[in-house]
């Protein structure tokens, strides 16, 4: 029982996840999704149709900021953050003039990652999916060399450069453009789902019933 | 120090170990302070609610800044107990406060804010809007107004029946033989 739980939380997958910004951010926004909602559905103090309403209102929030991030930051700020690093503050240095873009990087860091030095040149030696060429011809003479040894670089500076573009991009993305759309967004899917129709309804009610009293 | 040497500090830092704290953080802070102003520039909403909104808006991520910073940072300090080999134990830290940041998100921070932030907005005296007590209406005893309309309906009410049209017959049940 306890060797599964050890296996899990040292395992080097969840590791990958866990310092990776979009993915962990994506992981922390579904369960919002799911978290939130639930509290206002156990919610004693509220009445059945504000629940429901309410409920909806955060799950389509929370729907919404996921995917304006997956389709338009992730993207955008990872690409474009290498780019700038590898361009204008790091002008081709630090590791950045190996890599001809971010997902070069990223899979050559998930190579370096994997403890094995077998695994990693026979990955090295696997051909590409949909070409004839093989995964070393993707990588320089130094990065090779690099996975061949216990303890390869895994240069840091470009790690960081990515990470911290994602960070400006989840910031950006998630506290000020989510907001904005699905706000847009939001009243059209509740009266699509017809719940936003019921609550007006319920509270003309309570106004009539308020003025007559 | 010049920016570019700030960022790159940054960048070196954040490449050799990119706690999953540092973004949620990031992101709660800058929340707290643009939807509370978002909600506040909202022309459309009359500004009892606009107050009340906005005021729980900026709460819930006050609240939530400490909640995942303790919960990362408790449960990653857990990895250092638990597991003695210096690379396990690091992997297990950040695996961990993944699991801490999550935790946060799922539970703790909406249940610290169903529970935190009703007392709280009461201390301050905002009430939710639709939840407002209605004002009391005075409540005077007014004489009863007479109109033609309404004395026809008075008169009816009244059980007792006219001497002149008294019978000690029962004026209920079933009569027999047309009396």
């Amino acid at each position: 029982m306890i060797e599964p739980i050890k296996s899990f939380i040292t395992s080097s997958q969840l590791a990958t996840i866990a310092q990776n910004t979009t993915q962990s951010v994506a992981i922390e926004t579904t369960l919002k999704s799911i978290g939130r909602p639930g509290f206002i559905l156990v919610d004693k103090d509220i009445d059945s149709d504000t629940k429901q309403y309410a409920a909806a209102k955060e799950f389509l929030y929370q729907a919404t900021c996921l995917a304006v991030y997956m389709a338009l930051i992730v993207p955008v700020f990872k690409k474009g953050g290498f780019k700038l690093a590898k361009e204008k503050l790091f002008k081709n240095t630090q590791g950045f003039e190996h890599f001809k873009d971010v997902k070069e990087y990223l899979h050559y860091r998930k190579l370096a990652d994997n403890p094995s030095i077998d695994n990693r040149l026979a990955t090295l030696n696997k051909n590409l999916p949909g070409s004839n060429s093989k995964v070393k011809d993707l990588y320089d003479a130094t990065l090779i060399e690099e996975l061949k040894k216990k303890n390869p670089e895994k240069f840091a500076y470009v790690k960081g450069a990515v990470e911290l573009s994602n960070i400006i991009g989840s910031v950006l993305g998630l506290a000020i453009l989510a907001p904005q759309v699905s706000h847009a967004f939001i009243h059209p899917a509740l009266r699509f789902l017809g719940l936003e129709d019921k609550n007006k309804k319920a509270n003309n009610q309570a106004q009539k019933i308020d003025t007559k009293a | 120090m010049s920016i570019n040497n700030f960022v790159k500090k940054i960048c070196k830092s954040l490449g050799e170990n990119n706690k999953p704290t540092y973004v949620v953080m990031a992101i709660a802070t800058v929340k707290g302070i643009c939807r509370p102003m978002f909600t506040m520039m909202d022309k459309t909403e009359n500004p009892e609610t606009k107050k009340y909104t906005a005021l729980r808006e900026g709460l819930t991520e006050v609240i939530a800044i400490p909640a995942y910073w303790a919960c990362g940072e408790l449960a990653g300090g857990l990895a250092k107990k638990a597991f003695k080999d210096k690379a396990l134990a690091s992997r297990a830290e950040k695996n961990l406060m993944f699991m801490g940041v999550c935790a946060a998100a799922l539970f703790v921070i909406p249940g610290l804010c169903s529970v935190a932030i009703k007392p709280i907005m009461d201390k301050m005296g905002l009430k939710a809007p639709d939840k407002k007590e209605p004002k009391k209406v005075m409540e005077t005893e007014q004489p009863p107004v007479y109109t033609p309309a309404n004395l026809n309906s008075i008169a009816n009410m009244n059980k007792y029946p006219k001497l002149s049209t008294f019978t000690a017959k029962p004026q209920v049940g079933l009569r027999v033989g047309g009396l």
